[in-house]
């Protein structure tokens, strides 16, 4: 028989199964046994790793569109680390103004995930609701707030990649069509409205009763000398890394498991990281705009210590920071020739790697051509993985604390604190089902 | 009385269907009033499109149980059966409730799913729509 939940001694088994889609097939089993976690298995799935034998035989040249076919929420992410690699390994040069049409779109689509993630998966755990569609009964002018600056997202991502589903806007060394002048003054005139909306947004979000859940734990970004980090920058992390982005096939390793297709990867020295908003916000506050900065400022007691439940602020941080970045690139624009736009490129025989900063965190890609420009070797490694083992790790910290809860409450504290690192399989743990088991303790 | 007709996919296999009916649509005589939109994302795009229609009429690729393929007319309550191929969980099902959550959905919506991609399947659903279009106006007569 069943024992109720809470009994001390009990052994529980809270089963979250099918995490399901977008980056695969996932699952939570975890084993409680008299307040102590025996087992925690997070088990994702990643299609992703297909994508490396699929490119395998193909002319590089058709990476950007493949890549963007990764994932319907961060395909800039994909496809720019990929056409970095690419130019490393050919010596392609990027043009000025190539790179800050680049910095756009990359903010496009930050403002599009980030927003997506804030208001639909996140704030109904902090509000107590099912999902956004409550949330929009309820609090309908911020949900629309929300809507309305999604949409400048969504509309960078059209003007430069064409269409905002699987964008083929990207080539590498450049795009295949530039925006005119009457666009992105348009654009730039909606973004400088969009600033203030967005820190309203963000006060609201202040304003919720986010919970709080420090823990240790190493955080790893990409660091400019100038900018803030979005398509260059060295790797550092908060316990003194700090290496060349090309580097980090030899700091930062995948290893696999038995419960998981997915590889996960792990810095070779320390173990778990954390990459993402929280780790940006956190190593290169001293690079945001001026608004973002103080509106940090403001949330500075939520940034003391890494906190994974602090992480809807440091998006809604970086929705600001992506608004005056578009904006700036904008204004510094200087058109680029077609040719500039659009250069030649000479393939080789060459490895080339690169890391830029997806909504979700640091994506790196290795690839590595033959003379005729055919793809040998692909190395995709996504934010998801390598925030795994910190997923794993916070769950562990958390369970005793579920042990008393019933079970739908225990289902709902474990998917929250997943949902607190927008894995790109967050927008399945909504449909998690659950599974407990109670039994009473084994015999020594 | 305003209607638009959207057809809602990505351009990409059966998942196409509902973009392909509109494009059969454009081919025939519809009444001026009548709008047609793709939409590639239920969320934002088809919550755009809905807003300002007096009644609209979706038309999505969806795979279900049903025992019948092809084209057919669903009520809103059937939307929970029906898989619609969209990215993210965020579904028509979830934007047709969010717009009406934000009071932007038309008084009457009407869905067409398409189970198949066959040029069969399309113009059988285009029939359908034109269908409910005369059934729309003479409910406004």
């Amino acid at each position: 028989m069943a024992e109720p939940p809470g009994t001390r001694s009990a052994r529980r088994i809270i089963r979250v199964g099918a995490i399901a889609r977008v980056e695969g097939e996932g699952a939570l089993h975890l084993v409680v046994e008299s307040g102590r976690v025996t087992d925690l298995r997070l088990e994702i799935y990643e299609p992703p790793r297909f994508f490396e034998a699929f490119a395998r035989g193909r002319r590089a040249d058709e990476l950007p569109d493949l890549m963007a076919r990764i994932c319907g929420i961060c395909p800039v992410a994909y496809q720019m680390s990929a056409v970095h690699a690419l130019e490393s390994a050919w010596g392609v040069p990027v043009h000025p103004g190539v790179r800050a049409l680049r910095r756009l779109y990359y903010a496009g689509e930050w403002i599009e995930s980030h927003l997506l993630h804030m208001t639909f998966l996140a704030a109904p755990d902090f509000l107590g609701l099912d999902d956004g569609i409550e949330i929009a009964r309820i609090h309908r002018a911020e949900v629309e707030r929300a809507l309305a600056l999604r949409k400048i997202g969504n509309r960078i991502l059209i003007l430069l990649g064409g269409r905002s589903v699987n964008p083929v806007g990207v080539r590498i060394g450049g795009f295949h069509r530039l925006p005119t002048g009457a666009e992105l003054q348009a654009l730039a005139d909606d973004l400088r409205r969009a600033r203030g909306e967005a820190l309203a947004l963000l006060r609201w979000f202040a304003s919720l009763p986010v919970p709080s859940r420090p823990q240790d734990v190493e955080l790893v970004a990409l660091r400019h000398p100038q900018e803030y980090p979005m398509n260059e920058g060295r790797v550092v992390s908060s316990q003194g890394l700090d290496v060349a982005a090309d580097a980090f096939e030899d700091v930062f390793e995948e290893t696999q498991v038995e419960h998981s297709t997915a590889l996960r990867c792990r810095l070779r020295a320390r173990g778990r990281y954390l990459v993402g908003p929280l780790a940006r916000v956190s190593l290169n506050a001293d690079r945001l705009s001026p608004a973002a900065a103080a509106a940090r400022e403001e949330l500075a007691h939520r940034f003391e210590r890494p906190d994974p439940a602090s992480s809807v602020f440091a998006r809604g941080i970086e929705v600001v920071q992506a608004i005056d970045a578009a904006l700036e690139a904008i204004v510094r624009f200087e058109p680029p020739s077609p040719r500039d736009a659009s250069p030649p490129v000479s393939p080789r025989a060459a490895v080339g790697r690169a890391a830029t900063e997806a909504p979700r965190g640091t994506l790196f890609v290795a690839v590595e051509t033959d003379a005729e420009g055919i793809v040998q070797r692909l190395r995709i490694v996504p934010p998801t993985s390598q925030n795994q083992g910190q997923i794993e790790e916070d769950l562990r910290a958390l369970a005793p604390s579920v042990l008393g809860l019933s079970d739908d409450r225990a289902r709902r504290a474990c998917e929250a604190a997943i949902r607190d690192y927008d894995p790109c399989i967050s927008c399945a743990t909504h449909f998690l089902t659950l599974t407990v088991e109670r039994r009473p303790p084994r015999c020594a | 009385m305003r209607v638009t007709v959207i057809g809602v996919g990505t351009r990409h296999g059966g998942d196409a269907a509902g973009l392909a009916v509109v494009t059969a649509l454009e081919a025939r005589a519809l009444p001026r009033s009548v709008a047609l939109v793709r939409c590639e994302r239920p969320l934002p795009d088809l919550l755009e499109a809905l807003a300002g229609a007096d009644a609209a009429i979706v038309v999505d690729a969806a795979r279900s149980d049903h025992a019948a393929r092809g084209a057919r007319r669903v009520a809103p309550a059937e939307l929970a059966d029906v898989a619609t191929t969209s990215s993210h969980g965020f579904g028509v099902a979830r934007a047709l409730a969010l717009a009406e959550a934000l009071g932007r959905a038309p008084a009457r919506v009407e869905l067409v799913a398409i189970e198949g991609e066959g040029d069969a399947d399309v113009e059988a659903a285009a029939r359908i729509v034109v269908e409910l279009l005369a059934s729309l106006t003479a409910a406004e007569g």
